[in-house]
């Protein structure tokens, strides 16, 4: 499981659907839920969780693109599997996994060093945990 | 408004516990009282009911109903009770058991069509199905129009489909007759769907008192698919894992990373979660 710990800088919220921002690296994160636990609220760090299996990777990408969560990583270690290819990227401090098949990794070439665009959707983030300060 | 504040000393199957409520209900509400067999759940409702004694106070709208003095008798404490056992009268009819509690001729009709009973009225209790003794029950409770209808589990041996039918039907007399109902139930759907408020007992003590949605709502953190499981195998394909859980009567498959296959073993109590957003919802061709 992918752990990313981050700081809430924004809910939106209609009935108990909920949009949340965070501050991560030196960027925003989106993450949509249902009802939030009281203690989430803005200033709070959180740990959010996605699994590696949400996380997609583009190379050299330009153009828009649906993906709330945007992340300008860069690859530390590949993996391959017969079928899959699991993919090691740092983000700062923060390191993500991402699970692609093998057709894509080696269709896009992906190499240790490359500088990738990290996406992941805002209904694939979640909370696990509030972090006391 | 109910107000109760009571102790007693119960002899449990394994050790004595102490039942220690502080309770206020509010008129009218609907409650249902869950958890686990020897939390003091039946005994909660004995007490109210009179039919056990214990130390405290029971105030019922401003009415001593139990405090140092008093012990109001159970005849006088205008109480309907409901018992997973029925506990009918098997020598009389349907009607004689409800008239055998007040002799209001138009109240035991009134209350038999409400309950789909009309055309049993003179019937033997003894030729009746579960859930239709378990109506005639109802209304007998409902009979001397009480302030609070106490039911134990009683749809728990019912099937399915009659459930639901004395669960609308439960509810329909809670609101005519505007009783302040409480329910002892472990079914979170008759939970949800009838109560206002779910209070949670263990070892005599409240552990959790709020909405149904808010009590009952598995979560781990902002996830809203929760469930808890054994870790029965983890199989390694390719460069993922599999693990397998058993969850209640179910095993599920959940793909995890080699990372995550690390720290777990086999026999592992774990957690299963997703998101509200990513479950798939799909009509059962069977109901």
């Amino acid at each position: 499981m992918n752990t990313i710990v981050a700081e809430v800088k924004e809910i939106k919220s209609v009935d108990n659907l909920n949009i949340v921002k965070f501050y991560f690296a030196d960027t925003t994160l989106s993450m949509m839920s249902l009802e939030l636990s009281e203690r989430v609220k803005v200033g709070a760090k959180v740990k959010l969780i996605t699994k590696p299996t949400h996380v997609a990777i583009a190379k050299k990408f330009t153009g828009e693109v649906s993906y709330s969560n945007q992340l300008d990583a860069k690859i530390i270690h590949v993996e391959n599997g017969e079928l899959l290819s699991s993919i090691k990227i740092q983000i700062w401090e923060t390191t993500l996994e991402s699970i692609i098949t093998k057709d894509s990794s080696e269709r896009m070439n992906l190499h240790v060093g490359d500088e990738v665009t990290v996406f992941i959707k805002a209904n694939e983030l979640s909370i696990v945990e509030v972090l006391d300060d | 408004m109910i107000n109760i504040n009571i102790n007693k000393k119960l002899h449990g199957v394994e050790e004595d516990m102490q039942l220690d409520v502080i309770l206020e209900i509010e008129k009218g509400d609907f409650v249902a009282l869950s958890g686990k067999s020897g939390s003091g759940k039946t005994t909660l409702l004995r007490i109210l009911a009179g039919l056990e004694t214990t130390n405290g106070i029971i105030h019922v709208d401003n009415e001593i109903w139990l405090d140092t003095h008093k012990c109001k008798s159970i005849q006088k404490r205008e109480i309907g009770f409901v018992f997973q056992d029925y506990a009918l009268f098997e020598n009389m009819s349907v009607l004689e058991n409800l008239l055998y509690v007040k002799k209001e001729l138009k109240l035991a009709d009134h209350l038999l069509e409400v309950t789909e009973l009309g055309e049993f009225r003179n019937r033997a209790v003894t030729t009746l199905s579960g859930g239709q003794k378990q109506r005639v029950a109802l209304c007998r409770a409902m009979m001397k129009r009480p302030k609070i209808l106490l039911l134990d589990e009683p749809l728990s041996a019912l099937d399915p489909s009659m459930r639901l039918k004395l669960q609308n039907e439960i509810l329909a007399l809670h609101k005519e007759f505007g009783t302040t109902t409480i329910m002892v139930s472990h079914d979170p759907s008759e939970i949800y769907r009838l109560a206002s408020r779910v209070i949670v007992l263990e070892n005599g003590k409240i552990i959790n008192d709020g909405k149904p949605k808010e009590v009952l709502l598995r979560t781990q953190g902002s996830q809203k698919f929760s469930f808890e499981g054994e870790l029965l195998e983890i199989k390694k394909v390719d460069i993922i894992y599999i693990a397998i859980v058993a969850i209640g009567q179910q095993l599920v498959e959940i793909v995890i990373s080699g990372d995550e296959a690390k720290d777990l073993k086999i026999g592992d109590l774990v957690n299963v979660s997703t998101k509200a957003f990513n479950g798939n919802l799909k009509k059962n061709q069977t109901t």
